[in-house]
């Protein structure tokens, strides 16, 4: 570890990728091609759960990632520990870039990270005792003598809240919350400077999760911890951190600090997230706009911004000029054409349906007709296809990658990636 | 007072077990009223998911409903007498295994449960299951039950419905499996559905779809829910009124504004106090002392008193029932003694002291295997 670099960030990730290949035996990856020539095809589909993801994490901070499922947040965190091992990116740790170290370097730089897993009952051995759990990464990095990891151990059961003399019970004999404090005994063991915390208390009822993140907080004074800690639980985030990512579809959309990202989002990702979380407090229920639609496949995402396929704030196209009510009703239309959301009658059972009030004209006017009539011919593809590449694909969010640094009103800089900040 | 759509009335649920008897539902009453949303709100054990299987007699050995009477409209679904030895026996006037099932179970009670993987079939499409359930159910042929479940489907969101109906389970997301499931709930337009966390195992954006969607489908057709949770949040978002429950009893009833702005017992007001919250940052939390105990041997007098921190002497002999302690004319029960409607003296009982550390008192192990 070179002591120059402690000035820095502990921790600089650059564009990092994993990408996994879908197909896992021979065949999975050969498919039958007719359209002419050799029939047999090698294609091998990646499924991109992190791709371009770059951030860093200040000495003694801890940086929420946030994000639903399958967004690649525990890949990431599991990426940059080198778990997995990345496809693409530099992860520089305390300076060296930990991509690119061989098997016994790593093994030394993991006595300075450490991880906490979601299911404190699998990540524990059974036939193990507490003691010899805490003692075992220390045995594995050649840290004090017996006596020595006996009293360590001991020690930290002591500073995670569990009673010393438990050293030599069985992990069945504790309840969840206090096996992920023995998690968190285990990870201090070898005195880290990272902890990467993937969900720790997702699976803990409510009174025993403010237990645990207590002492979480507790310990991070003690022993001057950083941590990345990764949640779906957004309340849980505003709790423990000082900066907030937001992942979706394998890609951070958002990242500021914690106060900032909640009090103001900027990403409209981000506020939708925020209004779809149901308040313990009945004076603001009700009060939810939901996203629509399901997350796209993260083997094609979509080209430009990820999100654009669900926002509500997409960019009406530059070509054409349309007011807001105009763009609403179009995309409105898209949408129930999509999904099939409709019986049709007649062309003027549609209008009133969807352009009720609004008249197009021009172009897009003439793209909604036609739509119209492969919708009354029961060509739903066909009309989906065209709705598609006159509207959606001609909006500036399908056509660049978004990626804006803004002013913060807080500190430096806080990153977007929407198109709406565009100068 | 109309009559409720459901009353259950000190009902009893418990499960032999080789260590002993596992009350899981010790004495809980709660009413349900035509068209509104009714909380059921604990954390893992405190018994609401058995109270919601002994509703629909899902009860399986070695559980068993042991007393209470559950009512539905009026009619005695269930009840208790005292047989010729003096043993408790179902009464006569309680409903036959068969007749509840033909009558009551899916078209008059649906329910909604948490997993939406395990209680579909995984080798059946998702159509054919549906439209079995509204053949049986509706008692209409085939052909009308298909155009039945087709349009049951639209109305829960799903897309493309008439090409989906083929699919299999695992073809669809979470979120879309749990609509199916409420498709299938609501197919035969039952008066009440016992929902058992439903949206537990979903995305937030999700879970808000869903939420959304059964507000949309309540109004439409006026259906009563018995929501179960343990999400504070959610049960402010959706219900009417909430019960909370604690190791197999009743902490608190009371309308959801009342409860969340007027809160009467101390473990209710300990939940709110330990949940971190969106809408604000919370900079401390305040835990509860402690982990829940085992319903096999609950502590004596009050069940909460040893992580409580109004507890007094008095706690620990005294177990209280739920009493009115509204200070309006809207009911609001509460199951703990500081209040007057109790009069056990709380006043002048010394205070238990409080035997957590710093950590809070989890220090206990929870002894023996599971």
């Amino acid at each position: 570890m070179s002591e120059a670099d402690d000035a820095g960030p502990i921790l600089r990730v650059e564009n990092l990728k994993k990408h996994f290949s879908t197909g896992s035996g021979v065949f999975d990856t050969v498919e039958l091609d007719l359209s002419g020539g050799f029939p047999l095809k090698r294609s091998i589909e990646h499924v991109k759960a992190v791709d371009g993801v770059s951030f860093e994490i200040e000495r003694g901070e801890t940086l929420g990632l946030v994000g639903e499922s399958g967004c690649g947040k525990s890949t990431l965190g599991r990426t940059i520990l080198r778990l997995l091992q990345p496809t693409e990116g530099a992860i520089y740790f305390q300076g060296r870039n930990i991509a690119e170290l061989d098997k016994g370097q790593l093994r030394r730089t993991r006595k300075d990270q450490q991880m906490i897993f979601q299911d404190p009952q699998s990540s524990l051995n059974p036939r193990m005792k507490v003691g010899p759990i805490v003692e075992e990464p220390m045995k594995a990095h050649d840290l004090y003598d017996k006596a020595g990891r006996e009293e360590r151990a001991r020690e930290l059961l002591e500073a995670v809240g569990l009673d010393p003399q438990h050293y030599n019970r069985y992990p069945h004999q504790f309840s969840g919350g206090q096996r992920q404090r023995i998690n968190l005994a285990r990870a201090l063991s070898v005195d880290p400077d990272f902890i990467v915390c993937d969900e720790p208390t997702s699976a803990l009822d409510a009174s025993i999760q403010a237990q645990v993140l207590n002492t979480m907080r507790e310990l991070q004074e003690e022993f001057n911890l950083t941590y990345l800690f990764i949640s779906h639980d957004l309340s849980v985030i505003r709790h423990i951190s000082d900066r907030v990512a937001v992942m979706y579809l394998g890609q951070i959309v958002e990242l500021a600090e914690k106060e900032e990202l909640f009090e103001d989002p900027k990403h409209p990702y981000t506020r939708s997230l925020l209004s779809a979380i149901p308040v313990p407090d009945p004076s603001q229920a009700g009060s939810r706009t939901i996203l629509q639609g399901d997350v796209p496949d993260p083997v094609n995402p979509p080209s430009g911004c990820r999100f654009r396929t669900r926002c509500p704030e997409l960019i009406p196209p530059d070509a054409y000029d349309l007011d807001d009510g105009e763009w609403a009703a179009v995309r409105e239309f898209m949408r129930a054409v999509r999904r099939r959301a409709f019986d049709p009658d007649d062309r003027a059972a549609v209008e009133s349906q969807f352009f009720d009030g609004v008249s197009l004209d021009g172009e897009p006017g003439a793209v909604v007709e036609d739509a119209i009539d492969h919708v009354l011919a029961a060509e739903w593809e066909t009309a989906t296809d065209l709705l598609t590449e006159a509207f959606a694909e001609q909006s500036i969010c399908a056509q660049e990658e978004p990626a804006y640094e803004l002013e913060s009103d807080r500190s430096g800089t806080r990153f977007a990636a929407c198109h709406l900040h565009r100068e | 007072m109309t009559t409720p759509l459901l009353s259950v009335e000190n009902l009893q649920t418990q499960f032999e077990t080789a260590e002993g008897t596992v009350r899981a539902v010790d004495g809980i009453s709660f009413d349900v009223h035509e068209g509104e949303t009714v909380g059921l709100v604990g954390e893992s054990g405190a018994g609401k998911s058995v109270a919601i299987s002994s509703v629909l007699r899902l009860v399986e050995s070695p559980g068993e409903i042991v007393g209470g009477e559950i009512r539905f409209r009026g009619e005695t679904l269930l009840s208790f007498e005292e047989g010729p030895n003096g043993e408790r026996r179902q009464s006569p006037e309680s409903l036959s295994n068969k007749e509840f099932r033909q009558r009551i179970r899916g078209r008059e009670i649906a329910t909604i449960f948490q997993d939406p993987m395990e209680s579909l079939n995984p080798v059946f499409t998702i159509g054919s299951q549906l439209q079995e359930f509204i053949e049986i159910n509706r008692e209409l042929p085939p052909k009308d039950a298909r155009d039945v479940a087709i349009e049951t489907l639209r109305e829960v969101d799903i897309p493309k419905p008439e090409d989906r109906f083929d699919d299999y389970p695992h073809e669809f997301s979470g979120g879309m499996r749990q609509r199916v499931l409420i498709a299938m709930a609501i197919a035969c337009q039952p008066s009440l559905i016992l929902a058992d966390e439903p949206t537990t195992a979903l995305d937030v954006t999700v879970e808000g779809q869903i939420l959304n969607l059964v507000s949309d489908l309540q109004e439409e057709y006026g259906t009563s829910f018995v929501w179960v949770t343990h999400d504070l949040a959610v049960v402010a978002d959706i219900c009417d009124r909430v019960n909370v429950m604690y190791l197999g009893q009743m902490a608190e009833q009371a309308d959801v504004h009342d409860l969340f702005d007027n809160t009467k017992h101390p473990y209710t007001e300990a939940l709110l106090q330990s949940v971190p919250r969106p809408d604000k940052t919370v900079e401390s939390l305040t835990p509860i002392e402690g982990v829940m105990p085992e319903a096999i041997n609950p502590p004596s007098g009050c069940r909460f008193h040893p992580r409580c921190p109004d507890a007094r002497a008095v706690c620990r002999e005294v177990n209280p029932e739920p009493r009115n302690v509204s200070d309006t004319d809207t009911r609001h029960n509460a199951a703990c003694v500081k209040h007057d409607a109790f009069d056990v003296d709380y006043e002048h009982s010394t205070p238990i002291q409080s035997e957590g550390d710093e950590f809070g008192e989890d220090l206990q192990v929870t002894e023996g295997s599971r």
